[in-house]
């Protein structure tokens, strides 16, 4: 399975934000997207998961070589500010989820057993979620952008405000879950980036490019990105 | 000195101009026409520029002509022509020791005052006496031309009327002194919007001997305002020596600035805890429905403070009016006559009334704030199937809620019609009743669907959309121009439900068609 978008553009008023891009993105693998302020990483995410209408161009599956749009239902969207229904509990925003998710959650598990996947603990799980912290709320969320199995998972700067330990049990819970999905992660933490994707492709001048890291060490790697979104500057 | 009298008010003319332009963008089809680069293009800028001298100048004016306007209606319209001078006076005097400490123009933390001192880092000294004499001389001029204006016309002498000036602007200063003087003491500045509690009960029990002294024939004596007046002025002129040798300017307006910066940066916390508040915390509260229903029945049980309690209070305040009229009729039988022809031609009236306690626009704020502005950010929220389900059980449940009120109003008011002598043709209580609930589900209609086709809000909470607003403001104007409307109560009821029964439908229609594309975050 591949997600390919193909000659992609998206203008506010007279700036190019996107400008005619194409990329392939691969099941099974993380991708970090990096670029600079302003390069237009959300605007790339709020257009693949509609929030907002592209100018031009497309994006879709690929299997077996049939192409076909994504529904709704295949992209999960992790933004970096955790944002969840404050008047539920931890559990009845679950419930209401797997309600409606009923005939297509497979093998569903108990309200629990999601919770202690997540590591979310007992006492937690009946508290409104306007009395959770941030880095519950975001556990929340990513548990529920999980539990449908998206065939696209976005990631929007997930980890930058989170405590240590659980921007750990992140990464190490986004690694478990990669097979069968694509992963984009935005991220403007080059280290971070370079711990947990397997791939860095870079959005710098409107465009989407890889960065083939196979021949080189992580030092040199770095630098080698860091003069691609340099020349930015020079446009 | 010169340089920043130039400098700043440049300064506060740039930053207001960018306003009017940024108003300006936020207006449907206008903003269309405008361009991007609308702040550099050289027309617009100077179109900008002149909205903005002559807001300066109509600043300068305005507010004082408001100000005595409503001292000469207070004097003359509440008391009467024969002692207007007297206790126009009197109102004034009070009013100038209130103005003196909630309108100081130095302790007012403004944001050009930010931009200049702080971000630009001028010199506070020499920015905050420019202002600061620029608005007691804005002051003294506006005083002594509606000073003569109104108080010559309230009999007042031209002596005292220039006194009134002289007395507004002196206090001022001098209160400004003894703000220093506390500063320099205790190292705290004073801020005008943040009054203490002293202050708070100064200001009520001051008002109440303003406006209520007088209706119990107490004034206070001519002689006694003249004296007040001349030692304010005298004061007044002792502080300017004060305020313009004090040396400490940087410190204060570093204080008072970040106090405001604190209270900016609070902000959008203060929105959403203000929001949080309105939840219920009572985890007894819960639903054995599912999926929508669910979510729905949870929301509003968990938010009934602002949804059903509301409306049951509107509801029991509706039926004891009603039932007091009632009472009356029965009291004072001379009455039904009027009431009677009031019922059967002031139905217009009601449309305004209705538009006053729908829950409407309460809901969808908090639909907003508490739910959608979170599940909006997930993909299965905005299956287009999933937001019309949801819109119907939504709609269900603002309907009933300002049901609710709006059958007590029917009820009553077709009981009222009864009572008060009946009418030959029976329809009028059906029309009446109805009348008063369609107006109702047309009030639940029409905020839902505006908020379903426009979704105003970004992510971070802000209304984003100059339709929505405008479509706020012009509902508020027809009703407003509505009380102003006399027809027959037959005639207006039955236009008013073929009205509103075609508007529902027409805006069901346009949501199922539309929502799915339009109900999502604004960017």
């Amino acid at each position: 399975m591949r997600f390919v978008i193909e000659h992609l553009s998206k203008s506010y008023g007279s700036k190019e934000v996107l400008k005619d891009t194409g990329f392939s993105f691969e099941s099974g693998k993380i991708y970090g997207l990096l670029g600079r302020n302003g390069a237009g990483k959300t605007t790339l995410f709020n257009c693949i998961n509609g929030d907002i209408p592209a100018d031009r161009g497309d994006f879709f599956l690929e299997e077996e070589g049939e192409r076909r749009k994504l529904s709704p239902e295949e992209i999960g969207y992790v933004l970096s500010t955790p944002t969840v229904p404050e008047f539920l509990t931890g559990r009845e925003f679950l419930k209401f989820f797997m309600d409606i998710h009923q005939d297509t959650v497979r093998d569903p598990k108990s309200l629990d057993a999601y919770f202690d996947d997540m590591k979310i603990d007992r006492e937690d799980r009946d508290k409104l979620l306007k009395d959770y912290s941030h880095g519950m709320k975001n556990k929340m969320q990513m548990l529920i952008n999980l539990i449908a199995k998206p065939r696209l998972l976005l990631l929007d700067e997930p980890l930058t405000s989170l405590d240590v330990v659980v921007a750990e049990e992140m990464k190490q819970l986004l690694r478990s879950l990669k097979e069968g999905r694509i992963t984009i992660f935005s991220t403007h933490l080059m280290d971070l980036a370079l711990d947990l994707c397997d791939e860095i492709v870079l959005l710098s001048h409107g465009r989407l490019e890889s960065v083939d890291r196979s021949q080189s060490g992580r030092q040199e790697f770095k630098e080698r990105i860091m003069e691609a979104l340099r020349e930015e500057d020079h446009e | 000195m010169n340089k920043t009298f130039r400098i700043s008010f440049s300064l506060k003319n740039t930053y207001r101009a960018n306003s009017i332009l940024y108003g300006l963008k936020q207006i449907p089809l206008i903003k269309r026409l405008l361009p991007d680069t609308l702040y550099r293009v050289r027309g617009l800028k100077i179109f900008a520029n002149v909205v903005s001298a002559l807001w300066e100048i109509a600043a300068a004016f305005l507010g004082k002509f408001l100000y005595f306007l409503i001292l000469w209606a207070a004097a003359s319209g509440l008391y009467g022509e024969r002692a207007a001078a007297p206790v126009f006076l009197h109102i004034f005097v009070i009013l100038t020791v209130i103005g003196s400490f909630v309108n100081t123009y130095l302790f007012n933390p403004t944001r050009d005052k930010y931009y200049a001192l702080i971000l630009l880092g001028m010199d506070a000294r020499e920015y905050t006496l420019i202002h600061y004499w620029y608005a007691v001389l804005k002051l003294l001029a506006g005083f002594l031309l509606f000073g003569l204006f109104f108080g010559l016309g309230k009999g007042l002498s031209v002596w005292m009327c220039v006194l009134c000036a002289l007395s507004g602007a002196g206090i001022k200063i001098f209160s400004a002194a003894l703000s220093l003087a506390r500063f320099r003491r205790t190292g705290k500045p004073v801020n005008e919007n943040m009054l203490g509690r002293f202050q708070w009960i100064l200001l009520f029990v001051l008002l109440a001997a303003a406006f209520g002294l007088p209706a119990a024939g107490l004034l206070i004596p001519e002689m006694i305002c003249a004296v007040f007046m001349v030692l304010c002025t005298a004061s007044g002129l002792i502080s300017i020596r004060y305020v313009q040798r004090f040396d400490r300017y940087q410190e204060m307006c570093r204080g008072l600035l970040y106090q405001m910066l604190h209270q900016m940066d609070q902000i959008p916390q203060m929105v959403r805890q203000q929001s949080e508040k309105v939840i219920s915390s009572d985890l007894g509260i819960q639903s054995s429905k599912q999926g929508f229903e669910y979510l729905n029945e949870l929301f509003i049980k968990r938010h009934q403070k602002i949804l059903w309690k509301s409306s049951k209070r509107i509801a029991a305040v509706c039926a004891c009016i009603l039932a007091a009229v009632t009472g009356l009729l029965y009291l004072r039988p001379e009455i039904k006559e009027t009431v009677n022809r009031l019922l059967l031609t002031f139905l217009p009236y009601f449309v305004f009334i209705m538009y006053s306690i729908n829950r409407g626009t309460g809901f969808t704020r908090v639909l907003f704030m508490n739910c959608d502005h979170s599940l909006l950010t997930y993909s299965f929220y905005k299956r287009p199937r999933f937001i019309l389900k949801l819109f119907r059980i939504r709609l269900r449940e603002i309907v009933k809620i300002n049901l609710l009120p709006a059958s007590v109003i029917g009820a009553g008011l077709t009981l009222l019609l009864f009572v008060s002598g009946g009418t030959d043709n029976p329809v009028h209580y059906l029309v009446l009743f109805v009348s008063i609930l369609f107006m109702s589900i047309f009030f639940s209609v029409h905020y839902l669907t505006i908020y379903y086709l426009l979704q105003p809000y970004n992510a971070g909470t802000e209304v984003k959309s100059g339709t929505y607003a405008l479509i706020l403001w012009g509902t508020y104007l027809v009703c407003f121009l509505l009380m102003q409307v006399r027809l027959p109560t037959l005639l207006f009821g039955i236009l008013t439900i073929l009205f509103c029964g075609i508007y529902s439908a027409a805006a069901c229609i346009l949501v199922y068609r539309l929502a799915p594309r339009t109900f999502k975050l604004r960017p």
